[in-house]
């Protein structure tokens, strides 16, 4: 009954109590889609950790990690992998040899990771094979006779693998994503032209260019003038089993492209009998055992399993193997929480207000219902009810709005191109696609709640102060 | 009666409404204005760690080195150059670079690095490297000396066990991370040294020795006092090959520099790349670091470099950099601004509620001859009265607190530091003190002050006398 009174006196000043509900809804709405745009980056970047760097479980030999000594190997690797696949939760299991080495082209070098791999298994753990820009080849699919090296963009363009040059196919290129004639005119001055690095492109075409045709067209000039030069070399050296300095020449079998900077420009993945054969590993050895399992929340209890079937080895769950990463993500749940706290304390101001002028104006009416025999509680309770009914409304539409613009951007995502290179150097994708779990929406309707009793208390406590036979007496 | 007076009359008519209102004010000023300078702070903190520490606000470089960074790219650094660059009224000191690459290695184990080629004496102008050599190292002996001696506490045991391995440039850093208080250190310095003292000592012109990062010296376990063996590339393709006794080692708060970086003196660099008298680069050290003059003084010098060098500025070196603050700024500015729309919103309810409440009001005073106009304008000064009474709180209680930070920046302790300086991130919170974004909250306000107008102005221009005295 006072539930029903509280909701129909929600309603009768519809324009006071529409102001505050809208209010709320814009405020929980901004809330919880900045919160969403946070989650998303994070849940992006673990997404990516797990998908293409570390994936869930690692095993190795108790040591290795710490400067990757070639001698710390597994003995009997296909015993080892099967009994890894056999433990329950498990869904895939690849094997790696690693090495620390430089890659070489004819100009440049740089210090690289080189990872051994089976290409079928580890398909089945990442899904680095999917990244493959278009048009670089493929993921080792190709069989040739020469070894075949996969690197990443960044370290492609480091060692001038892409580059970026202006040719007339260039200038056919830009025509047909009908760039204006104008603009073309001034980079045809440059034809025949070749750039050591983006950043030089970039300089000569802001020179030419005026700022309106940069930040219009530079990003299609750029893909245009993206070259890459096809059956392109790399040298690798290292050092073998034995301690002594080797190497071979190995042809890009692709370029791969992910939102990490950093592990593009750091790794080189080559097949793991050619690994094997040029250090001189044996072939039923390994580095690294890497295990996919089909819930990360469960990682924690199948690496204790693992612990306890290979106590000789290191076995260590992706919270281990990046702590920075597991703890962004528990911090970012506080955080979260604390944004929508500050802004549902901005908000309360003004529900604290409305309530005030609810009961002020009720002043007579209050009297009345006091002076008939409604007793003190039940007064409070009615306020009480209507403010959290006031502020849940506004709650509700908030999230369900949320809701509709999260479905609308869940599939484009939102763009954040002009900061790609910052974000991308600290390995956050600048394409972000927002998300929130639904436990996040229960937090929230509870917090939105509290807020509205709260709010209450003071102009509650008015209420009951009111003398009836005084109140009674108001015009 | 002056407007503005009736208007503060009528604020105290309905105290409580008015306290509330200009609370949500101060709520939102205060919130801003506090997020505001950490941020603001942290930028400005940032651009001096990294600019002016490391890549200064302008550097001589050959043509291309920037683009593409090998030996080859070098220039000849002859009295001539010294003399143009030393004769322009903004620069101080000339701070030669050699920078290249080159595998370093100990024992068994090799690994790719970065060797800067500095002048110890001079480079201190930008940041004083010297002070970033390890003292101290929490290595499995000194935890287990310290395990057994009884002088230290459980707790202090506990985190030198979650620290194994770290190393420390100063002993505030290794007492925080230990959880001991800085008063302490008289009592537990003397405890701490035996165990976790390690060796340091400069690197001087003219004398092959070497620092390194910690992180390198992990991988090729190395000491202080122990030798690395450098190959690589020299100038035009020569092969450049040395041993170089380490100094001392360098905990750098960047994790993934100090994993592979050597410094030298750069005329042992020049030596051990066989460039004779080239450098990659040159930091001009600069008298007036105003983006105006960093720019003049670049057009200036821009013509009179020699050919195949030229000048380029922090902010292409920093470009990178550059874009993360951009970015953390504009995410930091849309939290901000929601915190404004929900209390503008506030606001304009209040105003909403009270044109309502007071429509007979107005039309008693406009039917006894009070101009449309001046109630009007009463109404403004009411609003204006409140935003003031918002900002000036919010400023006050703020301003105690920024100066307070300004003065003693917070600085993180444990996991979180260490997880901060993962990301490159100095584990400190830096205030920036009172400056024009203190202005812009104002202005922000004085916007939703304007917004919230619109409304009774408008009722009370178009009032109906008659309707309104029936209300």
């Amino acid at each position: 009954m006072i539930l029903l009174t509280a909701w129909k006196n929600v309603w009768r000043n519809k324009s006071r109590s529409l102001v505050v509900i809208t209010s709320i809804t814009i405020g929980i709405f901004a809330g919880i889609f900045a919160v969403g745009l946070m989650n998303g980056t994070m849940e992006q970047r673990v997404d990516a950790a797990l998908n293409q760097e570390i994936s869930h479980i690692q095993i190795n030999q108790k040591e290795f990690t710490d400067n990757y000594n070639i001698k710390l190997l597994i003995d009997n690797k296909n015993q080892l992998k099967q009994m890894i696949n056999n433990v329950d939760g498990v869904e895939a299991t690849t094997l790696r040899t690693l090495i620390t080495g430089i890659a070489n082209t004819a100009t440049k070098s740089t210090g690289v990771q080189i990872i051994g791999v089976n290409p079928e298994n580890e398909k089945q753990v990442f899904n680095l094979h999917s990244k493959t820009i278009a048009g670089t080849g493929s993921y080792f699919e190709k069989e040739t006779r020469y070894n075949q090296a996969y690197i990443g963009e960044e370290l492609a363009k480091e060692l001038n693998i892409i580059r970026y040059r202006i040719d007339n196919k260039m200038i056919d290129r830009l025509r047909k994503q009908e760039v204006p004639e104008e603009t073309i005119s001034k980079l045809e001055p440059f034809i025949g032209e070749r750039f050591p690095s983006q950043k030089a492109f970039s300089r000569t075409i802001e020179k030419a260019l005026s700022e309106k045709e940069t930040a219009n067209y530079g990003h299609i000039i750029l893909d245009a003038a993206w070259s890459f030069r096809e059956r392109s070399k790399l040298t690798l050296t290292f050092v073998d089993k034995n301690n002594i300095q080797t190497g071979a020449m190995f042809r890009i079998s692709g370029i791969f492209d992910v939102s990490n900077s950093m592990f593009e420009k750091r790794n080189v993945f080559i097949r793991n009998e050619v690994l094997k054969n040029l250090t001189g590993i044996e072939p039923d050895k390994t580095h690294q055992a890497i295990i996919k399992i089909a819930d990360r929340d469960q990682s924690k209890e199948i690496t204790g399993k693992l612990e306890a079937m290979f106590p000789d080895y290191q076995t260590r769950h992706w919270k281990e193997l990046s702590p920075d990463l597991a703890m962004m993500t528990g911090m970012i749940e506080k955080f979260n929480i604390v944004f929508l706290i500050i802004i549902l304390a901005a908000l309360s101001f003004g529900i604290i207000n409305t309530m005030l002028m609810v009961v002020l104006e009720r002043t007579k009416e209050l009297g009345m219902l006091t002076a008939i025999g409604m007793n003190k509680r039940r007064v409070f309770s009615m306020i009480m009810a209507e403010s959290v009914f006031l502020s849940l409304v506004g709650g509700v539409v908030g999230i369900i709005v949320s809701k509709i613009m999260l479905l609308f951007t869940a599939n484009t995502g939102i763009n954040f191109a002009s900061a790609a290179q910052g974000l991308e150097e600290m390995g956050f994708s600048s394409h972000i696609y927002p998300t929130i779990s639904n436990t996040f929406f229960i937090t929230v309707t509870i917090l939105v709640i509290i807020t509205g009793m709260l709010s209450s208390i003071y102009p509650a406590i008015k209420a009951l102060r009111l003398d009836p036979s005084d109140a009674l007496r108001t015009e | 009666m002056t407007n503005s007076k009736l208007a503060w009359r009528n604020l105290s008519r309905n105290k409580r409404r008015t306290l509330i209102t200009a609370a949500s004010v101060f709520f939102a000023v205060f919130f801003a204005l506090v997020m505001r300078s950490i941020q603001l702070g942290s930028y400005d903190y940032m651009y001096k760690n990294v600019i002016e520490s490391y890549s200064g606000y302008l550097q001589l470089q050959q043509t291309d080195w920037w683009y593409e960074k090998t030996i080859n790219n070098s220039f000849e650094y002859d009295s001539e150059i010294r003399e143009t660059l030393t004769n322009d009224e903004n620069v101080l000191e000339l701070i030669p670079r050699l920078e290249s690459f080159s595998l370093a290695s100990s024992g068994a184990n090799t690994k790719g690095v970065m060797i800067m080629g500095i002048d110890p004496v001079k480079e201190s102008l930008l940041s004083d490297i010297s002070k970033k050599v390890a003292k101290y190292q929490l290595t499995p002996e000194a935890i287990e000396k310290i395990t057994i001696d009884e002088n230290f506490s459980e707790k202090i045991i506990k985190n030198a066990e979650l620290f194994e391995g770290n190393y420390f440039n100063n002993k505030e850093r290794l007492l925080t991370d230990l959880g001991i208080n800085i008063d302490d250190a008289d009592k537990y310095m003397p405890l701490l040294e035996p165990y976790c003292s390690i060796e340091g000592s400069q690197i001087e012109l003219g004398d092959p020795g070497v620092w390194i990062g910690t992180g390198l010296a992990d991988y090729l376990l190395l000491n202080p006092g122990d030798t690395l063996v450098l190959m690589g590339q020299g100038y035009h393709g020569t092969t450049a090959a040395g041993k170089f006794p380490v100094r001392g080692l360098l905990e750098l708060p960047v994790s993934e520099i100090s994993g592979r970086i050597v410094y030298m003196p750069y005329d042992i660099a020049q030596q051990f790349y066989n460039t004779g008298n080239q450098l990659t680069s040159v930091v001009l050290h600069l008298k007036n670091n105003d983006d105006r003059a960093i720019e003049d003084t670049k057009e200036r010098l821009d013509d009179s470099v020699p050919p195949k060098t030229r000048i380029t500025d922090w902010k292409e070196m920093n470009e990178v950099v550059i874009q993360q603050m951009e970015a953390d700024n504009v995410s930091g500015m849309f939290m901000i601004g929601i915190l404004y729309i929900v209390i503008a919103f506030g606001i304009i309810g209040t105003v909403l509620m009270m044109t309502a409440e007071r429509k007979r009001e107005f039309g008693v005073l406009v039917a006894i001859g009070m101009q449309k106009k001046k109630l009007a304008s009463i109404i403004s000064y009411e609003m204006i009265f409140i935003g003031l009474l918002g900002v000036i709180a919010g400023a006050l209680v703020s301003i105690p607190i920024i100066l307070y930070g300004v003065e003693h920046p917070l600085i993180f302790k444990g996991e979180i530091a260490h997880m901060m300086e993962e990301y490159d991130f100095e584990p400190k919170l830096v205030f920036e003190s009172i400056n024009l974004y203190f202005i812009w909250q104002l202005l922000v306000v004085g916007i939703m002050v304007l917004i919230s107008l619109i409304h009774p102005v408008r009722k009370i221009l178009n009032i109906k006398v008659v309707n309104a005295l029936r209300a």
